[in-house]
């Protein structure tokens, strides 16, 4: 096991560099121990990942504008399919996409690089995480196509749906499903506490808690959030394992069990997620922010306290959900009232935002531009959540279209605007080539308009009534006249043509990559530890002798005593 | 040193040495995943008062004796730490031998419980109790298991005098499994 | 690697076998005392020998042998953390989970299988009767066929029998239209249609090769109730 970075250092130091050279294609690229190629893996499989997910979209959405079609490069959508669709979509979107990405890739790629690190503490641990996460993949992909289909009960996977083959009818694809998720934690367990301890333990000399990049803190607040809540329901998912294999009685109330036990140990899991991926999200925001409003951020320990605030209060709010499945009405009422507090700490840290872009001098570059669509949009979808938050109101709301557009109003604008955001302010960095501006806008407008347009009718269509998880609207007349349909073609079009604005950015990648002017150590002229090393950084970060030492916070911008606007974290004086 | 390390290893911002701080986190991890499961089984019990008859079934005896072997284990484990510290690897080792003969002991007892149980007819199936014991119990075990195998590779490492801090470490993780188990016991023998 | 030695804040001299001593102690009095509790019939004395002494050994090992009381502060906090969380999800999940009714709502199904497992207890110790009969009672109360079709079975079958319920509207196949005679003809149910129609309202569609989206019903009502839903889907048989 000659590939650790300390042994590249080590013949470099002694004169030997050029023994690395040795490392085989497969070991400097598969079986790589470097954070920054395990990051580009769990970023790449990611966006294959995504585009699974968004093809599984367009399918279903044909099938709800245009019931019955055959649509082109699928067929005819059969009600289970259907139902295996919405149910892979949901969970590959969230587990396979939001989470690799935000999390594991931009962990793993900025953690040791924004602290100047030469790389995670545990490097063969963190490559073992990548490979049981792309395992969990492959289940879940073989898992679609097993016999009786893939798994169809939601991605929430309730009992006593879920957990007898004889209702879903999908008894190898319900279990290949669940273990492909219990798979992906056990991944993002491991790479968690990567990041964690590589966070407490390994930052450069003088890199103080309150000198480490946000997005770094965030990626670790996220880290312990699931730590902490996704065991109860990693042994649930073994109670529901057993359920279906052994045909135990876990969640079937005449046999002992409790059906509602699942949904509170999903959901103590399921609502720290939805933060699990914010915080990242509003991290890289945050970030890119300060670097084109060349401005201080406002309030740094502000956003450090109400993320931790909204990590505690976010093991508060899990019954929201569940409102109208049948939980002790007294219940509903406490849960009510924290999950209206939650939105606090949120609205402070936008406020945050717009109080740094505030006199600012801003560059409208295309990351920019994803961190300000960040905000916006997910302003509305966090409104919109005060609705489904109040139990009265959500008597009405529930499992309405208007509850999947709140949710699509927030986790797009995390999973998919701070992806893009994150993604074309760090690929300088990662491919050491600049990206085209002009196609990175074309590719912002083409994503953010159809964007709105997708989910804005649907809103309308949820307050008018419109169930979720209904297959063919025309066998319900209340919601099968000609004003609901345009609305559904509406959102469907927008879908088509969002998804066709992505061929722009892959577009991008492939030919900035190839023929992007080089971008150098420092393109944006920003502060943090990442941009004083070569673009792309070489295995080890910084040659051995000159890892950073750090004199100053991360968002010094256009300080009054200095003549550049920014002064780097590891200049001294 | 067999493996050079990245220096991000060495360093130790906090003044926990990495791998234990590591190891802390997991502990944290998995007291929510056994957290989970017994505080479910608790109000499920707790519920449910006509399990009492089938917790009668549990075999206490065979339960006492596998927390008397856990618990000399995890001192045989401690004892290998404190010689590990004084650099001893061959003590350690051999201590390390010991702990892992108490985990061998342990699930051969639990299977000598287990098929008489199921002999008996207290299948996983049989009722919810016993869905609940087999399920705890049996994730015990695969930590026990998990525990014993990774000890073996320590105790070899440790018995050539290298890597002696991870006894430590181990120790770290066994001890918990011991703690587990102490609050299983009680919980699946003793309350009926 | 500098790591093994600078890390230990050494010092911490435990007398391992005095903890070690301590703790069989703790374990045979955790063994003793539920024995000496259930014999005298003192539950509390078998609740604070089982669990307050698992707590004390836990404590013991947890500070001398992981060395916990000799660790940073913020380790400490990190594991207090998630016990307190697990206490947290105990506290919202219980309401649910252990109490079977609260102000208006009561969880029948979870109620009768108590009922059932202590009957089947008492059975053992040939005490039958008596929970049995309160089982009956549960779930007895204010049964009546046509009710409990227009709770059920309606939403896919429809009030009038005829498979227009609202619900069923969107599923494939589509629910027993009871009012059509061929459904009645139907091979599958042609003899014995009585117990063919009783298997399906107990076990579900499965069980006599229909649709699984026919879901199994049989927990929720005793043998009797079973008969009379028979008799209530039987009278919308059209006559031949």
């Amino acid at each position: 096991m000659a590939d650790t970075v300390a042994d590249v250092h080590q013949h470099e130091a002694h004169g030997h560099g050029d023994h690395h050279h040795d490392q085989s294609w497969l070991e400097k690229y598969v079986f790589s121990t470097d954070h920054k190629i395990i990051g580009m893996q769990y970023m790449f499989t990611g966006m294959f990942m995504a585009v699974i997910g968004g093809y599984m979209a367009y399918v279903f959405r044909m099938q709800l504008a245009f019931p019955g079609i055959s649509v082109p490069g699928f067929g005819q959508v059969s009600p289970g399919e259907y139902n295996a669709l919405i149910t892979n979509h949901g969970t590959i979107m969230i587990f396979w996409v939001a989470m690799p990405v935000l999390i594991a890739a931009f962990g793993n790629f900025l953690i040791p690089l924004m602290i100047g690190a030469d790389d995670m503490v545990f490097p063969r641990i963190n490559r073992l995480s990548f490979q049981i996460f792309f395992l969990s993949s492959i289940v879940l992909l073989v898992s679609l196509f097993v016999e009786g289909g893939g798994f169809g009960g939601a991605w929430t996977s309730y009992p006593p749906l879920s957990a007898n083959g004889d209702y879903n009818q999908t008894q190898l694809g319900a279990s290949l499903w669940l273990i492909a998720v219990a798979l992906e934690f056990v991944a993002f367990l491991l790479g968690g506490i990567n990041f964690i301890t590589t966070l407490m333990n390994s930052r450069a000399p003088g890199m103080k808690a309150y000198d480490i990049p946000l997005v770094c803190w965030m990626i670790v607040i996220a880290s312990i959030l699931f730590m902490l809540s996704v065991g109860p329901l990693l042994a649930g998912a073994v109670m529901l394992l057993f359920d279906q294999t052994l045909g135990t009685g876990f969640y079937d109330p005449a046999r002992g069990g409790d059906p509602i036990l699942w949904q509170h140990l999903f959901w103590f899991f399921g609502h720290p997620e939805v933060y699990v991926v914010l915080l990242p999200a509003i991290g890289i925001t945050v970030e890119v922010m300060a670097t084109f409003a060349r401005k201080k951020i406002f309030g740094y320990k502000m956003v450090l306290y109400t993320a931790v605030a909204t990590g505690v209060l976010s093991f508060f709010v899990w019954a929201h959900h569940q409102f109208i499945a049948g939980i002790d009405p007294r219940m509903a009422n406490v849960f009510t009232i924290t999950t209206l507090l939650i939105s606090v700490p949120i609205a402070e840290m936008l406020f945050v935002m717009i109080a740094t872009l505030y006199g600012g001098s801003i560059r409208l570059t295309t990351p920019m531009l994803w961190a300000l669509a960040f905000m916006a949009e997910f302003l509305i979808g966090g409104v919109t959540g005060i609705f489904l938050g109040a139990s009265g109101a959500d008597i009405y709301f529930h499992d309405t279209y208007f509850v999947l557009a709140h949710f699509h109003y927030t986790f797009f604008p995390i999973a998919i605007i701070g992806s893009f955001c994150a993604f074309t302010y760090w690929f300088p960095k990662m491919f050491g080539k600049m990206m085209n501006d002009t196609l990175g806008k074309i590719h912002f407008w083409g994503t953010v308009i159809p964007f709105n347009f997708i989910f804005i009718p649907l809103f309308v269509l949820g307050m008018g009534g419109q169930h979720r998880r209904i297959y063919n609207f025309q066998h319900f007349p209340q919601i099968a006249g000609p004003e609901y349909f345009q609305l559904r073609e509406i959102a469907t079009i927008a879908l088509l043509v969002m998804l066709a604005f992505q061929l722009v950015f892959f577009y991008n990648i492939i030919m900035s990559w190839m023929r992007g002017e080089k971008a150098g150590k420092n393109p944006w002229k920003a502060n943090t530890l990442e941009w004083t090393t070569e673009s792309p950084a070489p295995h080890g970060n910084w040659p051995v002798d000159e890892l950073p030492t750090v004199y100053r916070g991360p968002y010094e911008y256009g300080h009054p005593d200095r003549e550049e606007d920014y002064w780097p974290q590891n200049l001294p004086g | 040193m067999a493996h050079a390390r990245p220096i991000a290893t060495t360093r130790s911002a906090t003044g926990i040495p990495t791998p234990r701080l590591a190891i802390w986190w997991i502990v944290a991890s998995e007291v929510v995943i056994f957290g989970g499961l017994l505080g479910v089984y608790l109000m499920h019990r707790i519920g449910h008062p006509e399990w009492a008859e089938a917790a009668s079934h549990t075999q206490t005896w065979l339960g006492a004796i596998n927390t008397f072997v856990l618990l000399t284990s995890s001192f045989t484990a401690v004892l290998a730490h404190q010689a590990a510290e004084k650099g001893k690897g061959k003590e350690a080792a051999k201590l390390l031998g010991f702990t892992i003969l108490g985990a061998m002991m342990f699930l051969m007892i639990k299977s000598y419980e287990w098929y008489g149980e199921i002999a008996a007819g207290y299948t996983i199936t049989a009722n919810t109790f016993w869905s609940f014991y087999y399920t705890a119990a049996g994730l015990h075990a695969l930590h026990v298991i998990a525990g014993a195998i990774i000890m073996g590779f320590i105790a070899v490492d440790a018995y050539r005098g290298r890597e002696l801090h991870r006894v430590e470490i181990i120790g770290i993780y066994w001890h918990f499994v011991d703690v587990v188990w102490i609050f299983l016991f009680p919980l699946l023998y003793i309350a009926k | 690697m500098s790591e093994n030695n600078d890390g230990h804040d050494d010092g911490h001299h435990v007398n391992y076998r005095g903890i070690y001593i301590a703790l069989l102690i703790l374990f045979l009095i955790s063994v003793a005392g539920p024995e000496i509790g259930e014999r005298m019939g003192l539950p509390w004395l078998t609740l604070v020998t089982a669990f307050g002494i698992a707590i004390v050994k836990a404590r013991l090992v947890i500070n001398n042998f992981m060395h916990l009381a000799w660790e940073k502060r913020i380790m400490k906090w990190v594991l207090a953390t998630s016990v307190i969380l697990m206490f947290l999800m105990v506290a919202g999940v219980s309401p649910d989970v252990m109490n079977h009714e609260g102000n208006n709502w009561e969880n029948l199904a979870a109620k009768e299988a108590v009922q059932r497992g202590l009957a089947e207890a008492a059975g053992y110790s040939n005490e039958e009767g008596e929970a049995a009969e309160e089982a009956e009672v549960v779930v007895a109360a204010g049964f009546s066929a046509a009710t409990s079709y227009g709770q059920i079975c309606a939403t896919c079958h429809g009030a009038e029998g005829a498979g227009d319920g609202i619900a069923g509207a969107g599923l494939d196949p589509a629910p027993a239209n009871f009012t059509d005679l061929a459904f009645w003809n139907d091979p599958i149910r042609t003899d014995n249609v009585r117990e063919r129609v009783l298997t399906v309202i107990r076990d579900g569609g499965p069980a006599i090769g229909a649709s699984a989206l026919m879901a199994p019903w049989g927990a929720l009502y005793t043998d009797d109730q079973l008969e009379e839903m028979v008799d209530f889907v039987l009278s919308f048989r059209p006559n031949p």
